[in-house]
Formats: structure tokens, sequence, C-alpha cells
């Protein structure tokens, strides 16, 4: 086992450096002159000759592009990205919270679609065919396919001004959460959902259960034995569901009004606060990576055969 | 067995309930919007009750950064934590921290004697020094401030005494008074709250001298002003300003029928965050009252009459352009009424601006004998007109954010390409827009006048400057006599001269047709409905929330 994590942790070295590169030139491939960026991010009413020779000078932009990188690196280890061009405030500090607040609203958010998902995964395998099964099948088309803009703007209605149990958006207090999550989860548990569910059947028809029920095993005995193979599944859910849902809480960010890293970037992107752009894509990165890598490790630990695979 | 069937039946049903209900309200929220407000009448209401002495306003942005002296913060909360020597008010330029003020016959000093016993909400005394200490901080940093341009025309400041400012220019520059009315720079921090001496590489705390303190500030999220209770002004009668980061739309529309926020207003690059639609619906729940400046500005295309191969650097086309734009037909459809067609770049309500100029019809005909007889002919069959071989094609580029913008420059296109001119239609965001403005890398964009305490001076001013409209200007004709003309004006000290020079002014861009406006903007606030004293300054950045009350 420690050398296959070994293995997997130091193959995420290169991959970060190559995404922290592609980040770095990526900002510096764009055409515009990134001491004019600054300037007209801070709003200045008229920037002259002299205020852009001055700003290239502050931001250390007449050194070598590649010493400017290796600078760049050096800090970001450091949790230093630079002062946004906008604010003249560190990145980090606008950073950091906003990434709290979207990753508490990603593992609350994870946490129901896997208990929702398995729970009903499991329900409707079990009873293959019922109306329940089929019921919810047919829900969870139906679900899946309201947008969650649409779908966050009803609940809000109903469940904030309508009926005045929530708030309509904002991060005050826990029942802040309550209508994000629901959001969240509602769209991803219909897909996850199957997942599940396919799996135990699959595991159903496995020779093992046939084993297992021709040894006289209790059905609970059976049942819990599938149960265990499918957990697999879920594992790999929670792998996969929280980078997407990291990555993808803009509309929600901005629905509900969350102070998180969806609606930081998206106005970093649309004011050109290039520190914070970077900062965002290196971040979020290092969060696919580390993550998966995690589930990884967590799967091979449940699945010997995996990690021999692998290895 | 048993356990685990009811277990399921019960869960589904929770979930298909919860859909349903989900899906019916929707459709109930589609069918008629009465309905809605209707079930909120009591969620407002609350609101109000619980708190007579509150208001809590949404903005898309956080007020971020409140130094005075820098760009960046929101203009509403420096405007009500920080104030001017002088206000500009509709009946002129009146005292604030200034009581009163003496200029030499020169027009070249200026001596402003102090309103005695104010202080900053830290407790420091506003005095002479702290006057001093605050001019010397924003010319410091002079070049951030090169576009009001008495920064660059202030040789000295003293303190004569505890409460007397002397102020010497340069020159003699006629705008001083109004250019120190503005929300910055020439705004009032307490000297303690200097870093390294100054203010321009951040401050350490915000107090300013105005009605409002600001005590609380989650980034991000909301920032709470309370009133402050020995404002020299009086104590406001609102006792708590909330400002909360809401993006616009929906999400805002919803909070305001619950009552979480109840207090919206136009923002500084003149968008609703509610549209027309939803502020009507608030209004007609009785909860809210909806009330409009008068304009403020003016919303326009400008062209580009300096960039090489653009048709519109011709006169005749930009007439042209002019004549085939309904502006009824954009101030109804478009704007539901709300704006005003305009017809000149500076409506009569501006200060110089009431100049006799020949007036630009919507005419589709004259547009097209414009062209016509300016060469630009349409080939049998052809959809472009052409001269030399080069189509009438031009690029406009709008503020993607602004879904007015967008509309009105499809309905535009639309006209104009019955004119058999083609119109590429380009959104960009705003900073990329002012980007474009700067380098002169446009054919035509949409723009706004910077406002009443503005106009015309500042806006006449940024016809000259790189940044603003240079490329716009220096391709006509008369270029040269109408940078004279402004340089003129600006230190001219006789009434009648500067008014004259005004007027050649203002007739040169009207007749050369370089400005073509749409309509005039104004602010619109929607505030709860019993409170009273809504009024507006003399610029659409800013509100006097001391004035409001219950």
């Amino acid at each position: 086992m420690a050398p296959y994590i070994a293995r997997r942790l130091l193959l995420t070295v290169p991959l970060l450096i190559v995404v922290s590169f592609v980040t770095f030139l990526l900002i510096r491939l764009s055409p515009m002159d990134p001491a004019e960026v600054v300037l007209q991010a801070q709003e200045t009413p008229q920037i002259t000759e002299e205020l852009l020779a001055q700003t290239r000078e502050e931001l250390g932009m007449n050194d070598p592009f590649l010493l400017q990188y290796a600078n760049w690196l050096m800090s970001c280890f450091r949790l230093d990205f630079g002062e946004s061009y906008v604010s003249g405030q560190p990145v980090w500090s606008l950073i950091g919270p906003a990434f709290a607040n979207t990753l508490s609203l990603t593992l609350i958010s994870s946490v129901f679609i896997i208990v929702l998902s398995t729970l009903l995964g499991v329900v409707s395998a079990l009873r293959e065919g019922s109306l329940a099964d089929k019921s919810t099948r047919g829900l969870s088309f139906f679900l899946t396919a309201i947008p969650s803009y649409g779908l966050a703007s009803v609940l809000i209605w109903l469940l904030a001004v309508k009926l005045d149990w929530l708030p309509t958006s904002g991060m005050d207090s826990a029942a802040s959460f309550v209508l994000p999550v629901a959001v969240i989860a509602v769209n991803y548990v219909g897909i996850y959902f199957r997942t599940v569910r396919s799996s135990v059947l699959s595991n159903k028809n496995e020779e093992y259960v046939l084993y297992a029920r021709a040894s006289g095993l209790s059905e609970r005995a059976v049942t819990m034995r599938i149960l265990r193979n499918s957990l697999q599944v879920a594992v790999a859910i929670f792998g996969m569901s929280i980078p997407i849902i990291l990555g993808s809480t803009v509309v929600i960010e901005n629905v509900f009004a969350w102070p998180g890293l969806g609606r930081l970037s998206v106005k970093a992107i649309l004011s050109r606060d290039f520190p914070i752009i970077q900062a965002y894509v290196l971040i979020v990165a290092v969060a696919f990576v580390v993550i998966n890598t995690v589930s990884d490790i967590v799967n091979a630990a449940i699945n010997p055969k995996l990690r021999s695979e692998r290895a | 067995m048993r356990r685990k069937r009811t277990l399921a039946r019960t869960l589904m049903t929770l979930t298909l309930s919860l859909t349903l209900i989900a899906g019916c309200s929707a459709g109930e929220n589609a069918g008629s919007g009465n309905n809605a407000s209707a079930g909120n009448n009591a969620g407002a209401g609350e609101a109000s009750a619980r708190s007579k002495t509150s208001l809590t306003y949404a903005s898309a942005k956080d007020i971020n950064d409140m130094n005075p002296h820098l760009y960046t913060g929101s203009m509403p909360a420096q405007g009500i934590v920080y104030e001017s020597l002088v206000e500009n008010t509709k009946e002129g330029i009146k005292p604030l921290l200034a009581e009163s003020w003496d200029i030499s016959a020169d027009g070249k000093t200026y001596t402003f004697h102090l309103r005695q016993g104010v202080t900053f909400h830290d407790g420091e005394p506003f005095n002479a020094e702290a006057v001093k200490a605050n001019f010397e901080a924003v010319l410091a940093n002079g070049e951030k401030h090169a576009w009001i341009k008495l920064s660059t025309k202030i040789a000295s400041v003293e303190a004569k005494d505890e409460y007397t400012v002397v102020l010497t220019l340069t020159d003699t520059y006629y705008p001083a008074l109004v250019e120190l009315s503005m929300t910055r720079p020439f705004v009032f921090i307490s000297p303690k709250d200097f870093k390294e001496g100054g203010t321009k590489d951040g401050v350490n705390g915000f107090h300013g001298t105005g009605p409002y303190k600001l005590t609380k500030h989650e980034p991000e999220q909301h920032a709470v002003f309370e009133a402050n209770e020995s404002y020299w002004g009086g104590a406001p009668t609102i006792k708590t300003i909330t400002s909360k980061v809401l993006p616009a739309g929906e999400t805002t529309f919803l909070a305001l029928q619950k009552g979480e926020v109840d207090f919206v207003f136009t923002d500084d690059r003149g968008a609703d965050s509610i549209d027309i639609g939803a502020m009507n619906q608030l209004v007609e729940s009785g909860d809210y009252q909806l009330v409009r400046s008068e304009p403020m500005n003016t919303k326009m295309i400008v062209a580009n009459t300096s960039k090489e191969g653009n048709p519109a650097a011709e006169t005749a086309v930009r007439e042209a352009i002019w004549h085939a734009i309904d502006r009824e037909a954009i101030s109804e459809a478009i704007f539901a009424g709300t704006e005003k067609p305009a017809d000149r770049l500076f409506s009569e309500n501006v200060n110089y601006a009431d100049v006799e100029l020949s007036k630009r019809e919507y005419d589709l005909e004259r547009a097209k004998t414009l062209l016509d007889e300016a060469g630009w002919t349409l080939g049998a069959g052809d959809p472009v007109r052409k001269k030399n071989g080069a189509e009438l094609a031009m690029k406009l580029y709008y503020d993607s954010n602004s879904s007015s913008q967008k509309t009105q420059a499809e309905f535009i296109q639309s006209t104009l390409s019955e004119l058999g001119a083609k119109l590429e239609l380009i959104g960009e965001e705003s900073s990329s827009i002012a980007s474009r403005r700067a380098s002169g890398d446009y054919d035509l964009l949409f723009n706004q006048t910077w406002g009443l305490a503005y106009d015309p001076q500042s806006t006449i001013t940024a016809f000259t400057t790189a940044s603003s409209y240079l490329h716009a200007t220096s391709g006509i004709e008369q270029a040269e006599e109408l940078y004279q003309k402004i340089d003129e004006v600006m230190v001219s000290t006789d009434g009648e001269a500067r008014k004259a020079l005004y007027a050649d002014i203002m007739r040169i861009v009207h007749d050369e047709a370089v400005f073509i406006p749409l309509t005039n903007g104004s602010v619109t606030v929607v505030a709860p409905a019993e409170l009273k004293g809504i009024a507006f300054k003399q610029t659409q950045f800013e509100l006097p929330f001391e004035r409001m009350g219950y």
C-alpha cells in the first residue's frame, strides 16, 4: 500500500508544475498590457504614459519571463499570490475565505448527495421493477433536467419569500445553507443514484451472490455483502463530485449571493484581475489533483485488486 | 422486510411530494405575478415594522477599499462617510465643510473659512492642518488624479490659522470649486488613518466627517454604516444603513419581496439591479415606492472620427446614423418610457447647455440622401452600400452586462441594414470597452456622459484626453479650434465669455455628430413606501441618505 501511495503522490508533482506554468503562461499571452489592466481595474479615470511605466516597474514586469514565473511560483508556496489589481489587498486574504465558504458548501452538499444517492440507489435496486423503483427513476430524470437556476428561484420564492422559513440568500446562519445545499444535492442525486443502483444491480447478479445464497446465508447477510461491494461506487462519487461541484458553484453562488470562489473568480475575470484568476485556477487544479489522489488511495484501500492493477 | 418497504415508500412519497410542491408553485409564479406579491405583503410589512430607523440596500458590488483618495471604493458608500469643502447643488456651489470662501481677483487664490467644531469619526479635530494634510496626500499621488484638472494646478496649500486654509493655483481655473465638490479625491479622512504619512499606499481606518460611520465590513457580504450622532449637520434619522452584496436580477428581487433588503438604486455604470417589470410589481404590492431623479446624463453612441477605414469617421455617415435611430421607439419599447429620448449631447438642464442646436429628426429618407450624396451608393442587388470599393460596415461595441445596450444595438443594427449599412455588434465587459476608448480601437461604442455635477466641464475636458474622447474628437475638421476653445473655457474668468465658448464647443461636436445621443438616463430608487425625504444629489453616483426618514 505504501509504495502505491508514494507513487500516486509523486505523480502529482509534475502535474501541478505543468498546471501552474500553463496558468501563468495563459495570463501572459493575454493581448493586454498588465500595467494598463491594473490601472483600469483600479478605475483610474485617466491613464498616462508615466503612470504606465511606473506601474510596470512596480509589478516587476520588466524582468525576463522565466524569472517572473519563478518568482511567482516561489511566492505561491508561501501562499503569497500577490495583490489584487482591483482592491490592492493580498490575493490570499480574498481567495482564502472564499475558498473556505465554497468548500464548506461543497462538502455539506456532498454528504447529502452520497447519503441520498446511496439510499435511493440501494432501495430502488433491491426493489427493482417495483413502483417505487420506477417512480424514483422517473423522478430523477425530472429533477436532473431542471436547471439549478430555475430550481433555486422556485425554492427561494416558495420557502423563503412565501413561507418565510429560510433566508433568500447570503451566508448569515446555518439556515443559509439549506437552500443552496438542497439545490446542489437535487441536481447531482438524480445522476449518482443511478450509478449506485446499477452497481448494486450488477453485484446482485455476481456469482458470489449465487454462491452465498446456495450456502444458505440469510437474505440479510447476502444483501450486506452486496452493499459492501457497492460501497466503492460511493467513494468514487465522492471523489468525482467534490471537484466538479467546487468548480461549478458559480450559478449557485450567484443565485444565493454566496461569498464563494465561483463569484470571486467570475468577478476577477470580468475585471481582468489576473493575480486572482491565476490563484483561482491553481487552487482549483490543486484541489482536483488532491481529491482525485485521495479517492484513488481510498479505493485502493478498499479493493486490493485495484492496487495491484494500477501499481 | 416490511420495515424496509415502509421506509422505501416513505422516502419516495416525500421526494415526490416535494417535487410536486415545487412544480405547482413554479406554475403559479409564472401564471400570475399578483399572487406572488400578495403573499409577500406580510414579509416586507413585518420587516419595516421591526425597525423604522434602518435601511438595507442591495448592491452588486462590495463597498471595496473605502480609501477616499483612490478609485476602487463604492461611491455611494464613500459619499456618506466623507465630505468635501463645498457641495454642488442645483442652485450652485454651497458650503459644506467650508462655511465660506473668498476668491482673489485673479482667480488664483482661494481662502476657505472652515466650519468649526467638526470632528472626524475617531474624534480627531477637523481643522486647517487636516485639510492641508489631505490635500498633500492626494497630490502625492498626482498621476492617479490627472483626470481632475485641478490636481495639476495646485501650487500650494497653507494653513493660515486653525480654521483658515489658503489654496493657491498656478493658473486661473474656473471649475475649481466644482472639482472640489466631487466625491473624490478632494475629501477628508482623519490624518490618524494615514499610512506612512499618506494615503496612496492604503490607510489604517476609514474615519471621515460625514453623517455615517463605517462600523462593520464583511467583504463580499455586507457593510454596516451607523449614524454619526455628533454630525455637525445634526444626527441623521436613519440610524443604520446596510449595504448587502447581492447579484442583480432575480436574487435581489426575491430579497426585496421578502424584505431582507428594502432599497435599491441605479449603480454607477447606469445599470439597475432589477428590471422595470420587477420594479412595477414591487410598487403594485403597496410595500414599495419608485422614485426617479430628473435626467442625470445622456446615453450615447460615440463615433471614432480618427480611425482610418472607419466609415463613421465621415461626418455624413455619422449624421446618417443619427437620423436612422428611432429614439421614441427605444424609449417606449426598450425602456418602457422610463428614459426619455435625447436629441443632444447635453440636455438643456445642464449648465451652459441652453444652446440653440439644430435637431436631427428620425428620418430614414434624409439618412439615405446623406449617404448617397457622400458617395456611399447601393449597387443593384447589393445589400450593402459601397464607396470606392469599400463596404459601409462598422463595428459597434456594447457592455455585455447591460441588457438594454444589447437590445438597442440590435434595434439600430436592423434599421441600418435597411439603409444598406452593415453594423457588427460586439459585446465586451466594461473595462475592455474603456480600453478600446483609450486606444482608439473601435468604430462606434456605447457610453454615457458623466452626470450633472461633471457635465459639461469634466466631459468636455475628456474630449482632449487620450483615455477618454480624444480619438472620438481628433478626426474632425475643427479639432484644433475645438481644443483651443476647451483650453480657453477652463481658465476664463468672465461668465459671458465662458458661456459663448461653451456654446461654440457644443455646436462643433453637435454639427459634426461625434456623440450620437440616445436617451437621457436618470437615477432610480426603489424604497419602502413609507420612507420620506428621498432626494438626489447632482451626481448619479451617490444619494443623500442623511435626509431620509420614516
